[in-house]
């Protein structure tokens, strides 16, 4: 294996995707937490705080969903996935969708100078967390976080 | 007559017995050969078992993934000697070793769980 090859880099023994997932999971949810507290407190801060946490989570997942699709193409060379890599596959893919879907929500609000938050945003942030928890869970579970060594 | 037909009879026996003797003789044979030839690999808890396996010539290991989570069971060596889907619990991947010499191979999803084969 050579040491600037690419899959080297990327894989080898230090898979990048199970390091760069904690980014996006710890971003969003803590940017969640900031927005139901600014919308419970009435606080700008936080709600602005909500929304840089938000951005850098959306950019985030760029490499998380890259390295993690290159993997299914390189380590298992494409093959069809089923069980729990099938489901981490499509709930990550979900995740990522949904952290940008609140990330959009958040920008274009601040894009119209608009006072109030849609509150739907709410329940959609509130799925996105129980959707980004259960994604983080079962790629745990399928990196072995609980196995020896 | 009697007598004749008698000695017929321990004769006719006696020919069935030894036919039937050889039968299970080979039965026996080839069951021990085939015991020879094939060699488990138990997958567990994030680990091969055994780690290390001693096998002759001709030799078929099965890997069986007995973990609740999917492994593969992939050779370190360029091109790859042998290479196996993704395993979920309870499925089988075999390889039959037909040259002498030693194998790493590891799990792609989980690398750290590794194995070696030693083909002699």
């Amino acid at each position: 294996m050579h040491p600037f090859d690419i899959k080297t880099v990327v894989f080898a023994k230090h898979a990048q995707h199970v390091v760069l997932i904690h980014f996006p999971i710890a971003l969003f949810i803590i940017g969640v937490l900031f927005d139901f507290l600014g919308q419970w407190k009435k606080q700008r801060m936080l709600a602005a705080a909500a929304y840089y946490n938000f951005v850098v989570a959306a950019i985030s997942t760029i490499p998380v969903v890259v390295t993690g699709i290159l993997a299914w193409q390189w380590e298992l060379e494409g093959q069809k996935v089923k069980g729990i890599l099938l489901m981490h596959l499509v709930m990550g893919c979900l995740s990522s969708v949904l952290i940008c879907v609140v990330w959009f929500i958040h920008m274009r609000t601040r894009r119209k100078q608009e006072e109030v938050m849609p509150g739907y945003r709410l329940p959609i942030e509130a799925v996105a967390v129980v959707i980004v928890a259960l994604t983080g869970h079962l790629g745990g579970f399928l990196s072995g976080v609980n196995g020896p060594g | 007559m009697r007598r004749s037909v008698s000695i017929a009879g321990l004769g006719v026996a006696l020919v069935l017995g030894m036919l039937c003797f050889g039968t299970s003789q080979k039965s026996h044979m080839a069951s021990a050969q085939e015991k020879m030839s094939t060699m488990e690999v138990k997958i567990d808890n994030f680990s091969f078992g055994p780690v290390t396996l001693t096998v002759p010539v001709g030799t078929t290991v099965t890997w069986t993934n007995r973990d609740d989570i999917p492994h593969t069971v992939v050779s370190t060596d360029e091109p790859k000697t042998f290479k196996s889907k993704v395993l979920d619990t309870d499925e089988k991947f075999s390889f039959t070793f037909s040259k002498a010499g030693t194998y790493p191979y590891f799990c792609s999803i989980h690398p750290k769980m590794t194995g070696k084969v030693i083909v002699q």
